[in-house]
């Protein structure tokens, strides 16, 4: 039998308060604020080219917009990176053994333990 | 100037043989011949010639204060601190001594120590040669701080040699009392040394920017320095009493003598040479070297001269009762050492050097002299288990009488010259308006009659009679290099009185008052004037309102020459015959309080554990309750409040979101106040 | 008609907000990489409004990028899931407290 996600009602929803509220202050927020009138595109602009040029800082666009090919250099070696990581953290040992990252504050490592803890609550 | 140059090397040879005896017991304890003694005597005597040499140099008129090192900058106006030499007749006659004495203390050494098969040789010349180094260092001190440094240097060395045989119970502990004792002293002269540098900004000896300079400057109002809201005279008196502390420790006058008498635990050309040349002579030798500064100071003067006349009293009665040879020689320093801060104190610089040097001379004499008797009585000291030690030991005997004739102060013998110009002093300047030179004179008069009586008492003893013993019946015999220093030092003893024969110059015209000349003139070198006796004279004269009356030096040097006599005389009369007896027995409970020194160590005993310990424990209360209890408390309440704290890491992530959370909308909530919501 | 600024905006914090409660009220990771997506298209949407709002094509480009940066989260997300299930056997947040205090 699949498990899939079943809303159930409880104290652990008590946390979910934390975001309605700061939904609530939000909203004032965004409610006591006056805002410009939009400004729109251009009705005949090509906007998806627009999008295209400034991703690579080529002049010519209908609408303006800031240069951004340095950062998509930036993000296209953090996607590189974050496949090289998510790679890393999924192999598994050879011999079966765990992988290579030790998640555990190095507690089995040294055979520290919370005992020294205990006694303080 | 040539031997200026190589004037370094009189303290770095020592120092050398130091390095090389160290290195040798570390790593190879017998590849040095006699344990270590050959670089000794070959570095002390090549010290020994170059001193001479740079003597000649100064003879000629020669004069040098050069900086060797400086060690410290200083920024801004923060003086520099530099290692410097000073060579003057002062320095090189010191030099001299010095160096004469410590050759002939290493090779009565190879005597004392190598034939006696002691074992840990290497260590003892090591210390032997670090000590005459660091004395060497001081006398050439061209400042005050480098003074400091090498009179420290040679505290240490006396702990070091004091308790070289450190696995018996008493001299680790008579060590421990000559280091900390002198330190006591040593701290105010710190304190002192500190003083100097924030008074003048220089605490250099010599020319025109030294502190003596400055200070007289000073005091005629041609230079301003700083006196922290005193009077110039009183807070150069307050320098001058601080430095004093120094020297009182060092040269073991009362209250801080009773460190020298435990001193004699240690081996015999240790003690000759601590006595004679080094250590204790480096207190009053700190005195001559800045003469000029304490000339200006008739309150320090007056202070200095009444503890050198009272410690000679003192000392000498002490020593009219001992048993052991090596304890009245002990107190005879005391006296005598006395005897030169009374010279110094009643303006005779000149005497109180003269005294300084045939002092040196026939102390170290008598000292080896009774080395080479206890080398003979199988290290047993009780003078009475001896006698009759003259018929066996002639050369020994012969040379003691001479350091002993000396020491008394019985004519022609060097002692005689330097102690009654001594006296001569003391008593022109205290009838010359400063009467209270004259207690202290009488007091050193007095001290004369009792030197006379111990020093007999002990020759007597020691030398004539009858055996006691069987051990004084068949003595050890001694080699030559016990000899040697002991005829050397004999001559010595005998004749350098005729340098300064004041009373024989003022009867017959000559010959010359060489040590007289020989301080007294700046060798056509205006940066060295201020270092000369002409020039301490017009000081004393002018500042410390010393005077003198016209008088002639026979009938006083007659008078203390009758005293010695009479006290030798006394000490004849009552142990002269083959069976002496102990007389010291009749004096009953004086006899006590003497053999017990005037109970000073029992009263400083009891200083500390009645004022001191008391003093300490609240001190360590305070300590402990309220410093400690103020970091403790800071400590404990960080310690708590961390520890409560750190129970928002629960490690659940979704605790932390909800921290976020709040914090974001107690952010949103904050700027919207503040931007108006609810004005 | 012009829809008014603060409609987008209310959209834009109610779709984050409910990130944020997904966030704060589930025990299982995969449900907070998806809640953490929904926060970041939030914040999508307000670039691409204001980027009408101000007529210029910067806010659209830089929501691109937060796509791309919410792909690599992802990408990071799913490994440190692979390794809490291997380290705790299972994918549920609050098992893994080892790194409190």
């Amino acid at each position: 039998m699949t498990s899939r996600p079943r809303s159930k009602i409880g104290s652990h929803l008590l946390p979910g308060l934390a975001a309605v509220a700061l939904f609530a202050v939000i909203t004032a927020a965004v409610l006591t604020s006056s805002f410009g009138s939009t400004q729109g595109f251009p009705a005949d602009a090509n906007i998806v080219a627009s999008v295209g040029r400034a991703m690579f800082g080529i002049p010519g666009a209908d609408v303006t917009g800031e240069s951004f090919l340095v950062a998509f250099i930036l993000i296209a070696l953090a996607l590189d990176a974050a496949l090289d990581g998510s790679l890393l953290l999924a192999k598994r040992e050879e011999d079966g053994s765990t992988v290579t990252l030790l998640a555990d504050g190095g507690r089995r490592l040294f055979g520290r333990d919370d005992a020294d803890e205990e006694g303080e609550d | 100037m040539a031997a200026f140059d190589f004037a370094p090397l009189i303290v770095l040879l020592p120092f050398t043989s130091f390095f090389v005896a160290v290195a040798a017991a570390i790593w190879r304890p017998n590849i040095l011949p006699k344990g270590g003694a050959l670089p000794g005597i070959a570095a002390t005597a090549g010290s020994l010639l170059v001193s001479l040499w740079v003597a000649v140099e100064v003879l000629g008129g020669g004069r040098t204060a050069e900086t060797v090192y400086v060690w410290s900058t200083g920024v801004g106006d923060a003086p520099e601190l530099v290692f410097s030499l000073l060579l003057d007749p002062l320095s090189a006659l010191m030099l001299l001594i010095v160096s004469l004495v410590a050759t002939l203390v290493h090779v009565f050494s190879l005597g004392y120590m190598n034939d006696e098969d002691e074992t840990g040789l290497p260590r003892y010349y090591a210390g032997l040669g670090l000590f005459t180094a660091s004395m060497l260092g001081f006398v050439v001190a061209g400042n005050l701080l480098m003074a400091f440094i090498f009179f420290e240097l040679v505290g240490l060395c006396s702990y070091l040699l004091i308790g070289f045989w450190f696995r018996e119970a008493g001299p680790p502990s008579a060590a421990k009392k000559a280091f900390l004792v002198t330190r006591f002293g040593d701290y105010f002269f710190l304190v002192g040394v500190a003083g100097v540098f924030a008074t003048f900004g220089s605490a250099a000896f010599a020319g025109p920017e030294s502190f003596p300079a400055v200070a007289e400057a000073a005091l005629t109002g041609e230079a301003s320095v700083r006196t922290f809201g005193f009077g110039t005279q009183t807070w150069f008196s307050v320098l001058g009493f601080l430095i004093l502390g120094g020297v009182v420790g060092k040269s073991a006058q009362y209250p801080l003598h009773t460190w020298l008498p435990d001193a004699m635990e240690g081996p015999t050309p240790v003690s000759a040479l601590i006595h004679a040349a080094t250590m204790v002579a480096a207190g009053v030798y700190l005195i001559a070297r800045i003469y000029g500064f304490y000339a200006l100071l008739p309150t320090v003067l007056a202070a200095i001269a009444l503890v050198g006349g009272f410690t000679a009293l003192f000392a000498a009665t002490m020593g009219l009762v001992k048993r052991e040879i090596k304890q009245v020689l002990a107190y005879s320093t005391i006296s005598q050492y006395g005897y030169m801060m009374l010279g110094l104190g009643a303006g005779g610089y000149v005497a109180a050097t003269f005294h300084l040097m045939t002092h040196a001379f026939f102390k170290a004499l008598l000292f080896l002299g009774a080395g080479s008797v206890i080398i003979a009585m199988h290290h047993n000291e009780d003078m009475w288990d001896m006698g009759g030690l003259r018929k066996r030991m002639p050369v020994t005997y012969v040379t003691f009488l001479a350091g002993s004739l000396a020491l008394a102060g019985i004519v022609p013998f060097a002692g005689f010259w330097s102690k009654d110009e001594v006296l001569y002093e003391a008593l022109v300047h205290g009838l010359g308006g400063s009467p209270i030179l004259l207690a202290a004179y009488g007091m050193g008069l007095v001290a004369v009659l009792f030197t006379g009586f111990y020093t007999f008492r002990m020759v007597l003893l020691t030398f004539h009679g009858d055996p006691r013993t069987e051990l004084a019946r068949n003595p050890h015999g001694v080699g030559w290099n016990v000899k040697a220093p002991l005829v050397v030092l004999g001559v010595l003893a005998t004749t350098a009185g005729f340098l300064n024969m004041v009373p024989v110059h003022e009867l017959l015209g000559f010959p010359p008052e060489y040590l007289h000349d020989w301080l007294a003139h700046d060798g056509g070198r205006s940066a060295f004037a201020g270092l000369t006796s002409e020039h301490y004279g017009e000081l004393l004269h002018d500042w410390a309102g010393y005077s003198t009356v016209e008088l002639s030096a026979i009938l006083p040097g007659l008078v203390s020459l009758g005293l010695a006599l009479l006290g030798a005389g006394g000490a004849y009369a009552l142990y002269a015959g083959d069976d002496p007896e102990e007389h010291t027995e009749k004096l009953g409970a004086a006899k006590t309080v003497l053999y017990n020194n005037y109970y000073q160590d029992e009263y400083q005993v009891w200083l500390t554990d009645s004022v001191v310990k008391p003093l300490s424990r609240t001190m360590d209360t305070f300590d402990q309750g309220v410093v400690d209890g103020t970091v403790n408390t800071v400590s404990s309440v960080s310690l708590f409040s961390g520890r409560r704290l750190r129970r928002i890491q629960t490690g659940v992530v979704s605790n932390y979101a909800v921290l976020l959370t709040l914090g974001l909308t107690a952010l949103v909530l904050v700027v919207g106040v503040l931007g108006g919501w609810f004005a | 008609m012009a829809v008014p600024p603060s409609y987008y905006l209310l959209l834009s914090a109610a779709l984050f907000c409910i990130g944020v409660a997904g966030v704060l009220t589930r025990r299982n990771a995969l449900l907070f990489l998806m809640s953490i997506e929904l926060m970041l298209n939030a914040a999508n949407v307000n670039f691409v409004y204001f980027s009408q709002f101000w007529g210029n094509v910067t806010g659209q480009t830089f929501s691109l990028f937060v796509i791309a940066l919410a792909a690599a989260e992802v990408a990071i997300g799913i490994g440190i899931i692979l390794v809490l299930y291997r380290n705790f056997d299972g994918v549920d947040v609050t098992e893994a407290t080892t790194m409190r205090w």
